[in-house]
């Protein structure tokens, strides 16, 4: 039986609380700036060459790339960072950090003015307005065939990533239901089916997709195109939206029932506008896979009669990228833009998707 | 073992206020307990003693050296979670031999701790099992065990019995009562539930809404509470509480008066425990609406001039029954006064 | 039978059909008739014309004996999906996850955000960003840094370790996707126990050690396998970057079977070769499912009535 006595000592001498304070102190600040430092240097690699894009759609004209206009838009937007973060760190109240942050900004964009603002132009975005860019440069259009207006491309990029979507929202809706909410036979062997498809990777089977296409006649078509990107990726949202319609209360599909609904009544008006998160969270994906989709496009779409988006910059980029980058930058933004506009404004909606526990 | 000071102690995350003015001075082996509701910032202030949390402004001493700087892990406190907190992917004995590694502590005499430590909380033929599989009891226990391992300067426990049954909440509470007793380590327990509060500790530190309301023993809170709040939440059933006016020498409340023995003006609240009410022929007039027997005691509610009030009779079986009519009275010094915008008591009485 | 109890049955069976039916056919047609399809062309002599004339095993032959840009394909797609699985979709994922949940949340959102733009780009940008970043004369920004910060020669990535280049970029957006998983993982850890940790005396690398790996066994053995079969299906980024060049040198198998089928002509050989990862990916697809939790997944129906 052990007895206190053993135990019951205070430690001697008492802790020496003043040098504990200092290496908390220390140490809290080194590993905090290390850690911040090393993010930053690792996150670089990614944001300098996005800014860099930006910036050659701007400034360059015909000729190589270049750098300097770059170098310099850094020597003056880092610092602008590195004292914000100063100021709001040593700053308590967030109104003195807003005005603060604000007065830097206004240096910073004079600064900017004065020592790139000469160099800035729109000339790059012409093929906005203009459809023979390419040929223009290069006399004539030679890898790409005939371009068409950006526009053209930019509308087929629509209607397939639109459809597509609508395709995926109804179908992975339905049968995301009916597995979440009703008894059938099969139907932890349908479950099973949809993981196992999930974890079976799609790409594998494109030469086989290309010659069933072929054969019903939906090759070349952008109808052949949305099906098959559709149905690759069902698994995943089939699942996502179960996930959903998992947490929609059982009371309120049985009072919806108890009141003279048949099922699909209820489906439709009551349990439908309670998953309107998941619904809203697989568009956007959904459309912004469908939007940068290039793979699927390039394989199927043989004769350059359907321009999407990803085919455009690809043969644009393949025409004309040693003799005037400028372009290229250019459509490139003006592909990314809706992609990371979406991106930005709904990760809110993105961050909710979750498979049986794992979110993605 | 140390004297734990808090100056003036806040914590703020932003607009959201946990805690604010703590002043608290607790003595080397002293047992403290925080009472308070949910809310009430009591578990912040556990966590801004074992430096979890960084104080927002204010000041922690530890035997007169401030500690506020000091990170949780140099602090040498031992901490028992509401949850137990134990690590899932250890079992009990590596659980409890978790603190020795970082105080370099050789395995062999590690082993040799915790197991003497186990014996004293008697856990020692848990050893080999995994948190997974452990009652309630035996987890908080585990958690116990691996607090006191260490020797700590100070040992914190957050609510440790809310999530026991009643039996073994009993037990459990003699026995950190015991453990406190024998190795004499200062401790702050912090909970909700006042029969705890008054059982275990030596001093109670009431707090509400991320302040102090008062410090004391249980008879000092319940005697003398300083605040309406500390009459209302010490004391089972709850007091009964009157709102009244007052001026001239007189209270009036609801329909009935009643002398003063202090000049007090303005608008009061009286406060009568319905411990302290008995049934005499002379009384106030009431007339009972509800009797509920409690086993050892039968508590009534009554009518009367001054409102709704509830008394207690010895039981089991109750004397009185409904649309009785009998007549209550108290003794002018149960007679509690609170100003009733500040909440402070009034040093005032009843005329007799 | 009563005529709601026929009604209900006719329902059940319309419900079945109407909310089922359209995935079922979608999956039939665009999953399931490939695989089959697949096995079949693999048998088949189909070449450009697109027409089988007859069945063979020539390509299996081929492939076993007479193909030597295959052994090659083999060797540098064990290279490309070892080095960019250990060092970027785990390795660094893991990283990433521990590094931004130890700063504030909102620094670490912002920087996780910063990771997955790779993977929200469009895939020709991001492939086209690379391209001008590894651009071998001097204005390129990797050779900016390494000609005026290091003081070496400008290196040409593509054309002389273009290896390198593909698991560079294939890795950036690799490890986005560890990154979530693992973030979600940490962050499901109750907080409890990170501050037992930190008053049982743990400094950070202690308690990512008996606390934080413990709770990712599983995240990581999951992550390790899905990525693993990612990658040694995945060529897109390949394709755009280097087209498998220069020659054959960055071509890995899956890649291998697409030029072969849609470059050369060869599509049965291109199916056959296909059918090699066809198999791989219904075991590591099959052996995936096994580690989760089917019941979890899985609620009773509480309303019966259709």
């Amino acid at each position: 039986m052990a007895t206190a006595d053993t135990l019951a000592k205070p430690p001697a001498p008492a802790l020496n609380w003043q040098t504990l304070a200092h290496s908390g102190k220390r140490r809290r600040s080194v590993s905090q700036s290390t850690l911040l430092a090393f993010l930053v240097i690792v996150s670089l690699p990614i944001i300098l060459p996005y800014f860099w894009m930006v910036v050659i759609s701007f400034t360059a004209r015909t000729g190589g790339i270049s750098t300097d206009v770059l170098w310099t838009a850094c020597a003056v937007i880092v610092p602008a960072v590195l004292l914000y973060s100063v100021i709001h760190a040593s700053l308590p109240s967030p109104r003195l950090r807003l005005v603060a942050g604000a007065v830097l900004l206004a240096i910073a964009c004079a600064l900017l003015i004065a020592l790139i603002g000469d160099r800035l132009h729109f000339d790059n975005y012409r093929f906005l307005w203009r459809a023979n860019v390419v040929e223009e440069i290069r006399s004539k259009a030679t890898a790409g065939g005939q371009f068409p207006s950006v526009w053209t491309a930019f509308r087929n990029s629509l209607v397939l990533a639109l459809s597509q979507t609508v395709i995926i929202i109804t179908v992975a809706s339905l049968a995301g239901y009916y597995i979440s909410r009703f008894a059938f036979r099969g139907r932890e062997a349908f479950l099973q089916g949809m993981l196992v498809l999930h974890a079976f990777p799609a790409m594998t089977l494109i030469i086989p997709i290309f010659l069933i296409l072929y054969w019903v006649g939906l090759l070349d078509t952008i109808v052949g195109v949305m099906l098959v990107l559709a149905t690759i990726e069902l698994p995943f949202y089939v699942f996502v939206m179960k996930g959903f319609f998992d947490s929609v209360p059982w009371d309120i599909e049985m009072s919806a029932m108890t009141d003279g609904a048949t099922r699909r009544q209820a489906f439709r008006l009551v349990v439908l506008p309670q998953v309107r998160v998941g619904l809203i969270a697989v568009s956007v994906f959904a459309f912004i896979r469908a939007w940068e989709e290039y793979i699927f496009v390039r394989t199927f779409l043989i004769e350059n009669k359907n321009w999407v988006m990803s085919l455009y910059l690809f043969w644009v980029a393949d025409d004309i990228m040693g003799v005037d980058y400028g372009i290229v930058a250019a459509v490139s933004v003006f592909y990314v833009l809706p992609s990371l506009l979406l991106y930005v404004f709904c990760q809110k909606y993105l961050t909710q998707m979750t498979i049986g526990g794992i979110k993605g | 073992m140390a004297r734990i000071e808090l100056k003036n102690l806040r914590k703020d995350w932003g607009e959201a206020v946990a805690v604010t003015g703590l002043d608290l001075s607790i003595e080397d082996g002293a047992f403290v307990a925080v009472l308070g509701p949910s809310g009430c910032g009591k578990t912040t202030t556990l966590l801004l003693l074992a430096g979890i949390y960084s104080p927002s402004a204010g000041e922690i001493a530890f035997d007169g050296a401030r500690v506020n700087d000091v990170e949780a892990r140099d602090r040498n406190i031992g901490i028992v979670f509401q949850s137990y907190a134990l690590y899932p992917n250890m079992n009990v004995l590596q659980n409890v031999m978790f603190p020795l590694r970082f105080k370099h502590v050789e395995p062999a005499e590690a082993e040799r701790r915790a197991r003497e430590i186990a014996a004293l909380v008697r856990i020692d033929p848990l050893l080999e099992r995994r948190p997974s599989q452990l009652s309630g009891g035996q987890q908080q226990r585990v958690a116990l065990a691996r607090a006191l391992v260490k020797q700590p300067h100070l040992l914190l426990l957050d609510e440790p019995l809310s999530n026991l049954d009643a039996s073994l909440r009993l037990s459990m509470r003699t026995e950190i009562r015991r453990i406190q007793r024998e190795l004499g380590v200062t401790t702050i327990l912090v909970t909700h539930d006042q029969i705890e509060a008054t059982t275990m500790a030596d001093r109670i530190v009431v707090m509400n809404a991320g302040r102090i309301e008062q410090e004391g023993t249980a008879e000092d809170l319940y005697e003398r509470p300083e605040t309406l709040f500390v009459a209302s939440f010490i004391g089972s059933p709850p007091i009964n509480l009157f709102d009244g006016h007052a001026e001239s020498g007189a209270i009036k409340i609801h329909q009935g008066a009643m002398a003063l023995a202090t000049p007090v003006n303005g608008p009061v609240v009286l406060g009568i425990r319905p411990e302290s009410l008995t049934v005499n022929g002379s009384g106030m007039p009431a007339r009972i609406v509800a009797v509920e027997p409690m086993g050892r005691e039968v508590l009534y509610t009554a009518e009367s001039a001054l409102g709704i009030i509830r008394f207690l009779e010895a039981g089991p079986d109750a004397r009185h029954a409904e649309d009785d009519n009998i007549a209550l009275s108290f003794s002018p010094d149960d007679g509690l006064l609170f100003d009733k915008t500040s909440g402070r008591r009034l040093d005032a009485r009843v005329a007799a | 039978m009563t005529s709601f109890a026929t009604a209900q049955i006719r329902r059940r069976r319309a419900n079945f059909g109407l909310f089922l039916g359209p995935t079922a056919i979608l999956l039939l047609l665009f999953f399931i008739a490939p695989v089959i399809v697949d096995v079949g062309v693999a048998f088949t002599d189909m070449g450009r014309t697109l027409s089988v004339s007859s069945f063979t095993l020539e390509n299996f032959e081929r492939m076993l004996t007479r193909d030597s840009r295959l052994l090659a394909s083999l060797g540098i797609t064990a290279i490309f999906v070892i080095t960019t699985l250990c060092i970027f979709n785990v390795g660094f994922a893991l990283l990433l996850a521990l590094v931004t949940t130890s700063v504030s949340a909102r620094v670490g959102a912002f920087f996780r955000a910063i990771w997955l733009l790779p993977r929200m780009s469009p895939s020709v940008v991001y492939a086209l960003l690379w391209l001008w970043v590894v651009d071998p004369n001097e204005r390129g920004l990797l050779n900016q840094i390494v000609v005026h910060v290091l003081g070496l020669p400008p290196i040409d990535l593509r054309n002389n370790h273009p290896l390198v280049l593909v698991i560079l970029a294939n890795g950036f957006i690799g490890a986005s996707l560890g990154m979530l998983i693992f973030t979600s993982a940490i962050r499901s850890i109750p907080e409890h126990l990170f501050h037992a940790a930190r008053a049982d005396g743990a400094g950070s690398l202690a308690i990512v050690r008996h606390i934080v790996l413990p709770a990712l066994r599983w995240p990581i053995s999951y992550m390790t396998i899905h990525q693993t079969l990612s990658l040694l299906v995945t060529f897109e980024y390949i394709l755009l970057i280097t087209a498998g060049g220069p020659f054959y040198d960055t071509t890995v198998f899956s890649l291998f079977a697409y030029r072969r089928a849609f470059e050369n002509g060869q599509y049965a050989y291109g199916a056959a070769l296909s059918l090699v990862l066809v198999i791989i990916g219904v075991v590591a697809a099959l052996a995936m499912w096994r580690l989760m939790n089917m019941k979890e997944l899985l609620q009773p129906p509480r309303i019966e009535v259709h």
